[in-house]
């Protein structure tokens, strides 16, 4: 298949999406779907295209044993153990029924909110890639001191970051509390990046420290709005 | 439990998010959102409640272990939720199965007969699909469909070649033609 030919791959693009391609061209057609990101977006064009369609569906409820399975699955839900992936929430969206949110109270533990400035010490995070769960970036710096701090990060291997996009530090804060930008960092290996005194004491605090891909000149929105890439726990050590 | 109002797109883009950050009670709040309008879809192509199960469970493990690649700028959450979903059944559909399959299929032609309403009927009384549908209108009746019945069952073009009782080249030409004035029909709209 030659997939240089623009109205080839808006065809095959098309039919991939409406279903009808025979099971040996749909398997054949996602391999080359893979390493090709014109062909992606020509599915991402046509799944938006014809999307809407599925909103004339009336709903369905799923029995909860659906839901069950795929806590069994994912093993989550279910722990009693309040580690720092289990737990974190870090926006709150207001408008979400109470109802809703009592329940979800029910089924995962409150995280003890840190209230105690640090004490001085060095902290730690080690983010991993979300993707393949292995260290993609450190982060650390000096605890408790008067003023700003100083973060140096670390790029771990050889990161690229695609055009006309940034890659975004988020501090979260823990609880109910939203992320915080703590400006846009590089690629490269070793940087630093410097936090103003006023972020200083929350910065020793915070439950954890994020990276996402936004738009060239980073959130529009001052939260995340790209894929979270990178995501650790602070450490302190 | 009352389910709360649907969700606006970017309270669900919001819910992604936090699942990409391994955000456990965003993916709960997540399924409570979207789960029945995403088990329709499976159920509509399935056929069986008992697949859409299984389809659904294998669709909400891909949302939760692909959260961290979506991404608002691309897509609608709801588009890119049921896209997974749509894939799934596809490939639970097409996949291997040791079920004598003519069998299966004259169950499944059976069950399209007696469909009430049939997705045309939704369509028509939809205003949810809005440009789309107003897109849709635009086809001939065969291109509508063939169109239809292929997105909402899943059928292939000999599926749907033998559930329309017409040539294959025949439904081929509709779907591609169908396809082809959709697209010129959105573009210009959303221009």
């Amino acid at each position: 298949m030659r997939f240089a030919d623009e109205t080839l791959r808006d065809k095959l693009a098309a039919e991939y999406v409406l279903g009808t391609l025979s099971p040996r061209a749909r398997r054949r057609f996602e391999i080359y779907l893979r390493g090709n990101p014109q062909l992606r977006r020509a599915v991402s064009e046509w799944e938006t295209r014809l999307g809407p369609l599925t909103g004339v569906l009336p709903s369905t409820e799923p029995p909860a044993r659906v839901w069950q399975a795929i806590q069994t699955r994912l093993q989550i839900g279910r722990k009693a153990k309040t580690g720092f992936w289990e737990n974190l929430s870090f926006w709150r969206v207001s408008s979400f029924a109470s109802g809703l949110l009592a329940l979800a109270l029910l089924v995962f533990v409150a995280l003890p909110k840190p209230e105690t400035p640090v004490e001085a010490g060095r902290m730690v995070v080690v983010m991993n890639d979300l993707a393949t769960k292995r260290p993609a970036m450190t982060a650390s710096w000096e605890a408790g001191q008067r003023g700003g701090r100083t973060l140096r990060i670390r790029v771990i291997g050889h990161a690229e970051m695609a055009p006309n996009t940034s890659w975004e530090l988020w501090m979260l804060p823990g609880g109910e509390q939203k992320p915080v930008s703590l400006g846009l960092i590089t690629t490269h290996e070793t940087q630093i990046v410097k936090i103003p005194a006023a972020l200083g004491s929350q910065l020793d605090a915070a439950q954890g420290l994020a990276m996402s891909v936004e738009p060239a000149n980073g959130s529009p929105t001052g939260l995340p709005t790209g894929p979270v890439l990178y995501a650790g726990e602070s450490i302190k050590t | 439990m009352n389910l709360p109002e649907a969700p606006t797109p970017e309270q669900l883009s919001d819910l992604l998010a936090r699942c990409a950050l391994r955000d456990q009670r965003a993916f709960a709040t997540l399924y409570q959102f979207s789960s029945a309008k995403l088990f329709a879809v499976a159920v509509r192509i399935t056929r069986r409640k008992d697949w859409a199960e299984e389809v659904l469970q294998e669709a909400f493990v891909n949302i939760w272990n692909h959260a961290a690649g979506y991404s608002s700028a691309k897509s609608a959450p709801m588009t890119w939720m049921s896209a997974i979903v749509r894939n799934r059944a596809l490939d639970w559909l097409r996949r291997p199965r040791e079920v004598e399959i003519d069998e299966e299929h004259e169950e499944l032609m059976a069950s399209l007969a007696d469909e009430s309403p049939g997705p045309e009927e939704l369509l028509r009384r939809s205003l949810e699909a809005g440009e789309l549908a107003e897109c849709m209108k635009a086809l001939t009746e065969e291109q509508r469909r063939s169109i239809t019945l292929a997105f909402f069952y899943g059928l292939s073009h000999a599926e749907l070649a033998q559930q329309m009782r017409k040539p294959l080249g025949s439904v081929k030409t509709w779907i591609r033609r169908g396809l082809d004035r959709l697209k010129g029909c959105l573009d210009q709209l959303v221009k």
